[in-house]
């Protein structure tokens, strides 16, 4: 899922400062599952929103309302209600939640309220691990499944670096290498002789390289 | 209440029974909110508390490994842990939230410790004063 | 202590600058920059060098910056932020200001989907606003992490682009504001046609009271051709060149003179435009026009100051790659000999110069002082000058003696000289009437003979007789009575030829007259200097230089049946008749187009005017006047640079061409690999069944277009960029897919004379060697040479006849003769060609090494 993080509360603030109807905006995708921008997060986020602006004595009226989703043109249908009640959204939603309420509603401010950080998993309760970047060619069946372009911090695709001690990277003592993971993994397989071949550079377009990244299924589009 | 404090104390339902009369010793309009759990108590209460006029949030739950319901007084804790990053975020105090493992059916503790929790508020507003 | 760069002091006494821009070349050959910085020198006051610009790989800014410091002219590096994050661009300006660069333009640069490398992670750490502000920040002492520079710190004159025609209009002097801001000192503008939106911009700046902050010089590009300001108009975002100029190059008699006067006449109204400081000429891929441009708007001489003083490094790095002692050992023996080859064609006394090499060489040995090691490799290198010699020295010399002659004049008219070569032409087409069966071969060796005759028979009268072939073009110009004495004179020679020749206006008529001239020619060939190699070199032991091929080239056949030619098949270098066998000669094929030519110079456009609206006729009168033995059709008009004409168009003059003539058929594509597909595609089903050879095929196209030609079983063009790798990589690639080696044309990317031909020579020799000599059977294809393109774009091809450069047409021919002819040296079998004279002289040459 995509996992994000509830942004600093001096930016969101900052943010809003002019406005005195204010109505956060949460996701019941993926940044509820990951605790971001769910049914609770929009609670909070509300009421620090509110006891900030009575201390700073302007007190402003926040709502606050879940959406099913906001990477949906028809979910984001609601939002044409709230127009002539509010100056202002903040969106818990991810990225793509913030970016197709401005597409769509280009005279509503807009305002982000979470960082869209990455691909994780819930490895546990409170914790998400990046698995994924998103690159757009994948090549975790070279690497028995574990991801170096994600988890690398090199982005290697022969690795493992002179850096790699005792399965832990050098960049980041927390982090395992991977590459260590890998060589595990294919030992495990017995399919060791995977690491001799030299895989050559990657094409790095689909990973964004080349601009905006567009899917399309003809086959679904109606016109 | 001379002093124009408010403290509110949000508490499990089972982590304590003392009544009005305990706290004659603490000078300060006192409000109660009993939950059915310390794990019911979001960091939502305990800011709206704060905007509604508290000076500071007590939150208490059981000690541990008394909970009734296993771990909802561990994450009370964690709740307030939570709530007062907020403070701190927005240029409050964090230390007008507190947070206190109380034992069950003993008021004496359950007083001290918000008379404990009275003298910070009273600092706290003394040097807001000063200011 | 502060260094004020060049640039900068001029532009800081207030005179107008004039800045222009190099290009590095893709590859590791200094000599090119070079000689661009050697062309600029003393036109303009400091130059710049692109950062790969639209993300082609090139040699690096920085290190070309050195190599134009080196010959005294002043850089101005491009940094970009495609390439290097903000580390590797710190660390490479810091490197910059050791080296002594004083001129830095800030960029952000080309993405790199635009260049060949489209697949690689663009950068962009940094945008140009913060790549300005960052030099700015190293300038005044610290890092872009804040951290303190201890010791020396770098210095710029740093300048930033912008481009007054980017959408919205509006933005573009804040945008200017913004980069004064963050530090730039000189702006470059975008490329300037219309100067209206150019003024209100800069009125728009002078509002903002930016014009007393920077210095602006406007960016001034002469259009080289009509397809070329048509490309920027619809092609180049940003850039705004108005219909007027395009109309005025499409009504122009010679495209790039009208091209110069535009940018002058640019240059003039925008001088005046307040807060203009200078231009920036981008004569892209045309930097000779550019001390024309400065001389013509009056910005010539340039300001001269004391030279700054760069730091010694400089000098070093310069110096070190001429000391390299291997680099040494290797030029100097190579190129002598090489040099002989070419000299050879222009000059007398190569003969003496070689035996007196041998000479040298054996009193060497003698002496015992040089090794026999490098007595070999002497000898193998000089082997190419010996078997020219061995081939016909007579011939040879005396052919290109005439034409060397006229060429400078001797006292002589330049117009007179000029008709000599298309003489050539018409003997040719005589011989068929005396040995119609043969055609080609016999004609071509007769010419030979024919010309050095001429030669010893009437030294002087060759200028004479030159007006006689001139009579025959032109008949109205020229006095009958040239032709009458020049018949006196050399009275042998029909006389009653030329007053035939005046009515008909075409070449076709001499025939006669040259015939007899031929066979009496015959009789002098090899009379007096030539000595046989074995006499010559009768002291030096066979082995000693007899070095036999070990393997041998792919013989492909092109086309089908009775018509069809063979190429390759070579058991030793080419001309080295006394090594090995050389089964097939050298072919040329005519080059024709799809559309019509849009800047070809007169001199090659007036004998194929008449027919070049239709590919069909163009072809057949390659064929049936000048003799053609296999047609190329390059489809021009395809390009999507260009025209981007449909694939359609392509199968239309395929048809006809194939329709019109029976030769075998070249189809060369518009070079983009994409359309190419396309293209190819579809003319391999009309051109296959009756054999042909498509390309180019390049790497990225090469599965698609290896399978057609598998499909029909014809030969591909495999091309690649003057490397020896990559031609052999792209030759197992197409092997791999099961194309073989028997059906590949390899096209090495030639250089025409002047224009890198050295390179190329070098390339393709070390390819042929390998072939050869090094068992590599990977490069073991004969050579396709697409001479006429590359020599017939030159400058010196299509400038005017003057006096310093003589006549344009024998200028013309003899550079793509000349070209040719190195060509075929270095390997070249198949040479694709433009002009009939200058195949006839090739064939005339040809021919007489293999007769020898």
């Amino acid at each position: 899922m995509i996992i994000a993080e509830r942004r600093p509360l001096p930016e969101i603030l900052a943010n809003l400062s002019p406005y005195k109807k204010i109505l956060v905006l949460g996701c019941r995708g993926c940044v509820a599952v990951c605790s971001a921008g769910g049914d609770r997060e929009v609670a909070i986020l509300a009421e620090a929103i509110r006891l900030a602006r009575e201390r700073q004595g302007s007190p402003v009226e926040v709502y606050e309302e879940i959406l099913i989703r906001q990477c949906d043109p028809e979910y984001l249908q609601p939002l044409a209600e709230w127009m002539s009640k509010i100056e202002a959204v903040v969106s818990m939603a991810c990225g793509v939640g913030v970016n197709l309420i401005a597409d769509l509603y280009p005279s509503l401010r807009v305002y982000p309220g979470v960082d869209t950080t990455f691909y994780g998993a819930n490895v546990a309760l409170g914790e998400w691990v990046e698995k994924c970047r998103g690159c757009g060619d994948c090549i975790i069946d070279q690497t028995a499944g574990l991801c170096p372009i994600a988890r690398c911090a090199k982005n290697l695709l022969n690795g493992p670096c002179g850096g790699s001690q005792g399965g832990k990277c050098e960049v980041r003592k927390d982090m395992p290498c991977v590459w260590h993971l890998i060589i595990d993994r294919l030992k495990e397989r017995g399919e060791l002789e995977r690491l001799l071949e030299i895989t050559p550079p990657k094409d790095w377009r689909p990973a964004g390289g080349d601009g905006l990244r567009v899917r399309k299924r003809p086959d679904l589009t109606l016109s | 209440m001379a002093q124009g404090l408010r403290i509110d104390i949000l508490c499990c339902n089972y982590t304590n029974l003392a009544e009005r009369e305990d706290f004659y010793e603490v000078p300060v309009e006192i409000e109660i909110k009993r939950f059915p759990c310390g794990g019911h108590i979001e960091v939502t209460d305990i800011l709206r508390a704060l905007r509604l006029g508290a000076s500071g949030v007590m939150v208490c739950a059981c000690e541990k490994g008394t909970c009734h319901n296993g771990k909802g007084n561990e994450r009370a804790e964690k709740k307030v842990l939570s709530a007062r990053n907020i403070l701190q975020e927005i240029g409050m105090e964090p230390e007008r939230i507190t947070f206190y493992f109380v034992p069950r059916l003993d008021a004496e503790s359950f007083v001290e410790d918000l008379k404990e929790f009275y003298k910070k508020l009273l600092e706290l507003k003394i040097k807001e004063r000063s200011r | 202590m502060e260094v004020k760069s060049h640039l900068q002091r001029v532009l800081s006494s207030g005179q107008l600058a004039v800045t222009a821009e190099i290009g590095p070349p893709r590859n590791a050959d200094p000599e090119v920059i070079k000689r661009k910085a050697k062309l600029l020198k003393g036109y303009v006051d400091a130059v710049n060098i692109t950062d790969c610009q639209t993300a082609i790989v090139r040699i690096s800014s920085i290190a070309s910056a050195i190599l134009v410091m080196a010959e005294g002219l002043e850089p101005v590096a491009q940094m970009t932020c495609r390439d290097r994050n903000r580390i590797g661009i710190q660390a490479d300006l810091l490197g910059a200001s050791a080296l002594g660069i004083r001129n830095l333009l800030c960029l952000t640069g080309d993405h790199p989907k635009f260049g060949n490398h489209p697949m690689a992670k663009p950068v962009f750490d940094l945008d140009s606003l913060q790549l300005l502000k960052l030099v700015r920040d190293l300038e005044e002492g610290y890092f872009a992490n804040g951290e303190e520079i201890k010791g020396r710190k770098p210095q710029f004159f740093r300048g930033a682009a912008e481009n007054p025609f980017a959408e919205p209009y509006y933005i573009r002097a804040y945008r200017l504001a913004k980069k004064i801001k963050a530090g730039a000192q000189f702006i470059q503008t975008q490329i300037i046609y219309n100067v209206d939106r150019f003024r209100e911009f800069m009125e728009d700046c002078e509002r903002l009271g930016l014009l007393d902050k920077v210095y602006i010089l406007a960016g001034i590009t002469p259009p080289k051709s009509v397809g070329m300001a048509k490309y920027m108009k619809y092609h180049v975002p940003g850039l705004d060149v108005p219909d007027e100029i395009i109309k005025r190059l499409e009504g122009a008699k010679d495209v790039r003179e009208e091209g110069i006067n535009i940018a002058v006449e640019l240059i003039q109204r925008i001088k005046d435009i307040p807060g203009v400081k200078g231009f920036h000429i981008m004569a892209i891929e045309w930097e000779e026009a550019v001390p024309e441009i400065v001389k013509r708007a009056g910005l010539y001489p340039r300001p001269e100051y004391e030279v700054p003083i760069y730091p010694f490094v400089v000098e070093r790095v310069v110096e070190r790659p001429v000391e390299m002692v291997v680099e040494k050992v290797i030029e100097k023996v190579v190129e002598k000999p090489v040099e002989v080859i070419v000299e050879k064609e222009i000059e007398k006394p190569i003969e003496v110069y070689i035996e007196k090499a041998i000479t040298e060489l054996e009193e060497g040995m003698a002496k015992g002082q040089i090794s026999l090691e490098s007595f070999i490799e002497i000898l193998a290198n000089l082997k190419a000058g010996l078997k020219q010699i061995k081939a016909g020295m007579d011939s040879v010399e005396e052919t290109i003696e005439i034409l060397e002659q006229e060429f400078f004049g001797k006292g002589k008219p330049t117009k007179v000289e000029l008709k000599e070569v298309p003489k050539v032409e018409e003997k040719e087409k005589i011989k068929p009437q005396v040995q119609p069966e043969i055609k080609e071969k016999v004609e071509v060796k007769k010419e030979a003979e024919v010309k050095p005759e001429e030669e010893k028979i009437a030294p002087e009268p060759i200028a004479e007789v030159k007006p006689e072939a001139k009579g025959e073009k032109k008949p109205e110009v020229k006095p009958e009575t040239k032709p009458e004495e020049k018949r006196e004179e050399s009275a042998e020679k029909g006389p009653e030829v030329k007053p035939e020749v005046k009515p008909e206006v075409k070449p076709e008529v001499k025939p006669e007259v040259k015939a007899e001239g031929k066979l009496e020619v015959k009789t002098r060939l090899f009379k007096g200097t030539y000595r046989p190699l074995s006499e010559r070199a009768k002291k030096v032991p066979e082995s000693a230089y007899l070095d036999r091929a070990t393997g041998e080239i792919q013989e492909v056949v092109i086309g089908k049946d009775g018509k069809a030619i063979k190429v390759g098949g070579a058991k030793a270098l080419n001309f080295h008749y006394f090594e090995g066998e050389l089964p097939n000669s050298i072919q040329i094929a005519y080059e024709i187009l799809d559309i019509k030519p849009e800047d070809w110079p007169e001199s090659l456009a007036k004998y194929y005017q008449d027919v070049w609206h239709d590919p069909a006729l163009w072809a057949k009168k390659c064929v049936e006047e000048y003799g053609a033995s296999a047609i190329c059709l390059y489809l021009l008009g395809t390009d999507p640079n260009g025209l981007n004409l449909p694939a359609n168009h392509a199968i239309e003059v395929v048809k006809k061409v194939t329709s019109a003539v029976d030769v075998p058929l070249i189809v060369w594509g518009s070079g983009n690999a994409e359309k190419d597909v396309e293209v190819l595609r579809e003319v391999s089903e009309i051109v296959g069944p009756r054999g042909a050879v498509i390309g180019p095929v390049v790497d990225t196209n090469h599965r698609t277009l290896g399978a057609v030609a598998m499909g029909y079983g014809i030969p591909v063009i495999a091309s690649s960029p003057i490397d020896v790798n990559l031609a052999k990589q792209l030759n197992i690639l197409l092997e791999n897919i099961g194309v073989s080696l028997d059906k590949i044309l390899m096209d090495p990317s030639i250089g025409a004379l002047g224009y890198g031909i050295e390179y190329t020579f070098s390339v393709m020799e070390r390819i042929r060697l390998a072939a050869l000599y090094g068992q590599d059977t990977k490069l073991a294809c004969p050579f396709i040479c697409s001479i006429g393109k590359e020599v017939w774009k030159t400058k010196e091809a299509s400038l005017p006849t003057d006096e310093t450069f003589g006549d344009q047409e024998e200028r013309g021919v003899l550079m793509e003769a000349l070209t040719a002819v190195t060509l075929a040296m270095a390997g070249g079998d198949l040479l694709i060609m433009r002009h009939p004279v200058a195949v006839k002289l090739c064939y005339t040459l040809f021919n007489s090494l293999s007769q020898a």
